[in-house]
């Protein structure tokens, strides 16, 4: 994912000298080419990412489109404050690229663990979050922030993400991309746990239950028309690589609650129960109940009642 | 309204702003008189002609950028930005009351002439830097001053600036630090050691001099760069004018009463006009 979205700006900033890519001093062999080929047009702050986000905040104010890179929780939560006064009260179009969502650096311990960055991002005002499934989304996403222009977070895996849909998708800003249809309810995720999400309806329909399964990587801008026919057709399933807290899954039930919508709805994310546990991400994901089992069981016993 | 500047002369702003800043927070009931106090000449001197900005050019790429980083002094930037026709003097009397425009810590939405709302410490001077850079690369004229106070810089990210700044050359760039030697508890030296303050922004690489931040020439004659980014350290009085609110922890706090609104006034024109 961090390969399509660096790649996908560096075509654009070619041609659009107004796009400049700030770094935390991170993305080593990511970046390179970026740096090599628009000299100009990057800045490595160094470590300080305070000051970076300031900083970028200031050189957007100039009329720029600016992108801060970074990992896990040191764009967002090291420099929350900076991000709320200097980014979002003040509008200036600053991107928050975070690389390493969930436990993607799962061996690198809970410092490394970006699983409060939805919450926090979502209680920032005039904030934009985008949370791509996969490369082809990641790809999208970026060509929708540069036209947007707007404060933004973007919630990126890391690497070698497999490929959630078949071919490139015609995303919409706003729209759920749904990757198949089935009539029983619908699993609904964000981020990169497509695979976990499109092997549990495989086993729901092996089980007689077919659902359909979509990516929402709008969280700020949640498809209400997507919502309508999903909670009249059956239970429907949140998958998220995050915590239960104020994460993907609450968005969806606060904006079910907004819009006086009646579903049946669990959620599947990470609750956290041991922050210290050391693994990789799958085992971490498994551990902390984000799991195909966890959807299938809590599907089940949602068309059950 | 008139888009010229009233005033050329520093001393006339800076008097009639006192005034002003006196009234404002004897009205709001507000905090922070003694910081205004203390950096009201600064101000008169920026916004009375030592910076290139003036109500008819807000609004281009290449003016001078002043950020007020020390947002508690708000009633300072306001009472100058009204004299010098910016906006209504009537903005000043309701300041920080229902709906105001005028908001108790320097806000920019929809006052013209703030450039970057604060009140969060810290803040002003990596906003600042990052409007150099771009300034830089796109060789764009136009100084940044960013104006903070001394308890600021126990702030990191003005450490971290003034490393960027520095690594950057950015000889767009000047800072002038208040330096009343009070923050909000107690005097600077004795909550956290600021001195030798000079010697560490010059190790920093910045271009650093220490002037009287109540001597008008000297500010003005201050303002100018080299080959990198300028610290200028002004030394100044909490509470310059009224000596009752003079070097004195609580006035960073205490709004005036009718009574000391009085004297204070007695006191300015006695002593400047």
């Amino acid at each position: 994912m961090r390969d399509a979205f660096v790649k996908t700006l560096l075509e654009a900033a070619k041609t659009n000298s107004e796009i400049v890519l700030i770094t935390g001093d991170l993305g080593f062999g990511v970046l390179d080419e970026f740096q090599r080929e628009l000299p100009n047009q990057f800045i490595n702050s160094g470590i300080n990412e305070q000051t970076m986000m300031s900083l970028a905040a200031g050189y957007a104010s100039t009329g720029k489109i600016v992108f801060v890179y970074s990992i896990a929780n040191f764009p967002t939560l090291r420099c929350l404050e900076q991000i709320r006064n200097d980014v979002c009260l003040m509008d200036n179009p600053v991107t928050i690229v975070s690389v390493g969502s969930g436990y993607s650096y799962g061996s690198h311990g809970y410092s490394h663990h970006a699983l409060e960055d939805i919450a926090v991002m979502r209680a920032m005002p005039n904030m934009e979050i985008f949370s791509p499934a996969d490369p082809f989304e990641a790809e999208e996403i970026t060509k929708i922030i540069i036209q947007l222009r707007r404060p933004s977070f973007l919630r990126l895996g890391k690497s070698n993400e497999p490929a959630i849909h078949l071919t490139k998708p015609a995303l919409i800003f706003g729209n759920a991309a749904e990757l198949s249809e089935g009539k029983c309810g619908t699993l609904i995720f964000t981020g990169s746990v497509g695979s976990i999400a499109k092997n549990a309806a495989q086993i729901l329909e092996n089980q007689g239950f077919p659902v359909s399964v979509a990516s929402m990587p709008f969280i700020s801008n949640i498809d209400l028309a997507y919502l309508e026919q999903a909670v009249s057709k059956g239970p429907i399933i949140t998958i998220e690589e995050h915590s239960y807290r104020g994460g993907f899954g609450s968005a969806i039930l606060e904006f079910i609650n907004k819009n006086n919508l009646k579903a049946r709805i669990a959620l599947v994310a990470a609750d956290q129960k041991d922050l210290s546990q050391i693994g990789d991400q799958d085992f971490l994901r498994s551990q902390n109940g984000i799991s195909e089992a966890a959807v299938v069981n809590k599907f089940l016993s949602l068309i059950a009642n | 309204m008139n888009a010229q500047l009233s005033f050329t002369d520093p001393a006339k702003l800076a008097l009639e702003a006192r005034f002003e800043i006196l009234k404002m927070t004897h009205l709001a009931r507000a905090s922070h008189v003694a910081s205004a106090l203390s950096v009201v000449d600064i101000l008169s001197v920026l916004y009375a002609g030592a910076a290139n900005i003036r109500p008819s050019n807000i609004n281009e790429s290449d003016r001078d950028i002043v950020i007020l980083s020390k947002g508690h002094s708000a009633a300072a930037l306001y009472s100058v930005l009204a004299l010098q026709n910016f906006f209504p003097m009537e903005w000043l009397s309701n300041y920080s009351q229902n709906n105001a425009p005028l908001g108790g810590h320097v806000t920019s939405k929809g006052v013209p002439g703030v450039e970057l709302s604060t009140g969060s410490l810290g803040h002003g001077l990596p906003y600042g830097l990052g409007i150099a850079l771009a300034r830089k690369r796109d060789g764009i004229n136009g100084k940044v001053i960013v104006v903070m106070s001394d308890g600021e810089c126990d702030e990191g990210t003005v450490w971290e600036s003034a490393m960027v700044a520095n690594h950057h050359k950015l000889n767009n760039l000047v800072v002038i630090i208040d330096r009343n030697r009070i923050q909000s508890l107690a005097f600077t030296e004795e909550t956290l050691q600021l001195e030798p303050l000079d010697l560490k922004w010059n190790s920093f690489g910045w271009e650093t001099e220490v002037i009287s931040g109540h001597v008008y020439a000297e500010i003005s004659k201050s303002i100018v760069t080299t080959e990198g980014p300028k610290c200028i350290i002004a030394e100044t009085t909490k509470g310059k004018g009224v000596d009752f609110m003079e070097n004195s922890v609580l006035w960073h706090y205490r709004p005036p009463s009718n009574d000391e609104l009085n004297l204070a006034n007695e006191q300015l024109k006695n002593k400047y006009a």
